[in-house]
């Protein structure tokens, strides 16, 4: 085969760097010829992270490309980033279950959907979509199953605490192997940050979360004396759960106010002549 | 009117851009609530370093000046030279602080310049990926420090201990922690006002947490916190007597 020239996109936390590690190390295991170059900002979280893989059976003599083969984005705000490694022959795989399709630009011809993070969530783990585009990707690249899930294993070591994870994990990458990609009719984008305000209205108190700050810390949860917080359904700006709130145990103690960085909640008290109007 | 945020936060800067579950934004906030209380977001000016801490730089609706590393005390003392009617503060981060800043930062206690220092302790170089800092606690175990920090490179720099030691009579000298803000809040507030009222120097290390580069969740980041605690002891160091 000639060379393919891959470019991985998304956020910080995402776990692009991991995919191409897991991916580089396992196409040289298997005898290719592979180049690695990592591009992100100073922040180590929620902005663009980009990296360049190369692989061939030939000599590589200069690891940069002008334009991609294949570009895989799974983040919107990695788009304006990696536009100009897109030619009209490049394949774009993206994650439509947080993006849309039109959120693209008309850059390329051929355009393939990979829900990745719907099926995270709803049959593994949440934080296990990126091993689905790995799987995907290992099968595009024809690297063999198990050399590439030996290379996961030995980066995730430290994450695999117990063996749920690991198992979930696997899953998850096996699943990716074999997943199909959606081509003109994409998934819904329904899990994409969410924009919208919670307020939860109680007898005489009033919380408000707002998703488009919480980056899903957890310091709420874990400050609350009374445990009235809880990691919930909806998703926050870096696709990670945001609590949810009961304020029957909610005691108005202030401290998740106090404790979020983010200042993305907030309780208060409604005095009785406020609810009477 | 936004009841979540600080009225002197920027909000078009805002989810901002620390990591989840970061310490300076936890601070900042505090810091936030001060400047409202004050109401001294026009006369502030906000110094920040290289590190974490420039993170910062469109943080507040106030003036913000980026220096060079551990540059950030002599320009703050610089601007307050040139304007008395400013109240400066210098944001900065252990290494900025402690690492390449140290001289700075003692002859400006030395010479009792009448700035804020707020230096955030997290035990490591956060944003190059938690190399180890002068902060750093004797065998813990960073990216530089794989087997734990080992005895040869000294023990935890406790920063405020050694500027109280060089600082005028009126400094105000103290150490705060994340995991109690009300204290945090109150010993900033005493910071700012030594500058504003007593035009004195005043020094604040607050210890912070780091979840990214501790590779904490958010309970552990506390539990490890709570360690810091015990090494670094918290409270007001040096005060000026009041007659």
């Amino acid at each position: 085969m000639t060379s393919i020239k891959i470019l991985l996109s998304g956020e910080g936390g995402q776990g692009i760097q991991t995919i191409a590690k897991i991916l580089s190390n396992a196409a040289y295991d298997d005898g290719y010829q592979v180049s690695y170059i990592p591009s992100f900002g100073v922040e180590q979280r929620g902005t663009p992270s980009v990296a360049f893989l190369t692989i061939t059976r030939d000599r590589i003599y200069y690891p940069r490309f002008e334009t991609a083969d294949y570009v895989i984005i799974l983040q919107k705000r990695a788009i304006a980033k990696i536009k100009q490694y897109i030619g009209s022959n490049t394949k774009i795989i993206f994650d439509s279950s947080t993006m849309k399709s039109s959120d693209l630009g008309n850059h390329s011809r051929f355009v393939y959907g990979m829900p990745a993070t719907k099926y995270a969530i709803q049959n593994f783990n949440p934080k296990s979509f990126n091993l689905i585009i790995t799987g995907k990707l290992s099968h595009i690249l024809g690297l063999s199953e198990t050399s590439v899930w030996h290379e996961i294993e030995k980066v995730l070591k430290s994450k695999f605490k117990d063996d749920k994870i690991r198992k979930s994990c696997e899953g998850a990458y096996l699943f990716g192997r074999k997943a199909i990609f959606e081509t003109r009719t994409f998934s819904k984008p329904d899990y994409g940050p969410s924009r919208h305000k919670i307020a939860v209205r109680g007898f005489d108190k009033r919380a408000i979360i707002l998703p488009e700050r919480c980056k899903g810390c957890g310091i709420c949860i874990e400050k609350c004396p009374v445990k009235a917080l809880a990691f919930g359904e909806t998703l926050g700006v870096y696709a990670t759960p945001v609590p949810d709130i009961d304020l029957e145990k909610c005691i108005n103690c202030g401290l998740c106010k106090q404790f979020c960085p983010d200042a993305a909640i907030y309780v208060e008290k409604e005095s009785k002549a406020e609810n009477r109007k | 009117m936004d009841k979540l945020i600080p009225e002197s936060w920027n909000i078009a800067s805002k989810p901002h851009l620390f990591c989840p579950g970061c310490g300076h934004a936890i601070t900042l906030k505090h810091l936030g609530y001060l400047i409202d209380y004050l109401k001294i977001d026009k006369k502030l000016v906000f110094g920040i370093d290289i590190g974490c801490s420039l993170l910062a730089w469109n943080f507040f609706n106030s003036d913000t000046i980026q220096t060079h590393h551990g540059r950030t005390t002599p320009v703050m003392v610089g601007l307050k030279m040139a304007d008395k009617s400013r109240i400066a503060i210098a944001y900065m981060g252990d290494g900025g602080a402690y690492a390449i800043g140290l001289q700075s930062l003692l002859h400006a206690a030395f010479r009792n310049d009448p700035i804020t220092v707020i230096v955030i302790n997290n035990e490591n170089y956060a944003m190059t990926g938690g190399q180890m800092s002068p902060t750093t606690p004797d065998g813990e175990i960073t990216t530089t420090s794989p087997k734990g920090k080992e005895g040869k490179f000294g023990p935890a720099f406790h920063g405020p201990e050694l500027v109280a030691q060089v600082a005028n009579e009126k400094a105000y000298v103290a150490r705060a922690t994340v995991s109690k803000p009300v204290e945090l809040q109150r010993i900033l507030l005493e910071a700012i006002r030594n500058q504003t009222e007593k035009n004195s120097f005043a020094f604040v290390e607050v210890l912070s947490i780091c979840p990214t580069n501790w590779k904490t969740n958010a309970k552990s980041s506390f539990d490890h916190l709570k360690m810091m605690e015990a090494e670094f002891p918290r409270g007001v160091i040096k005060k000026a007597e009041v007659r």
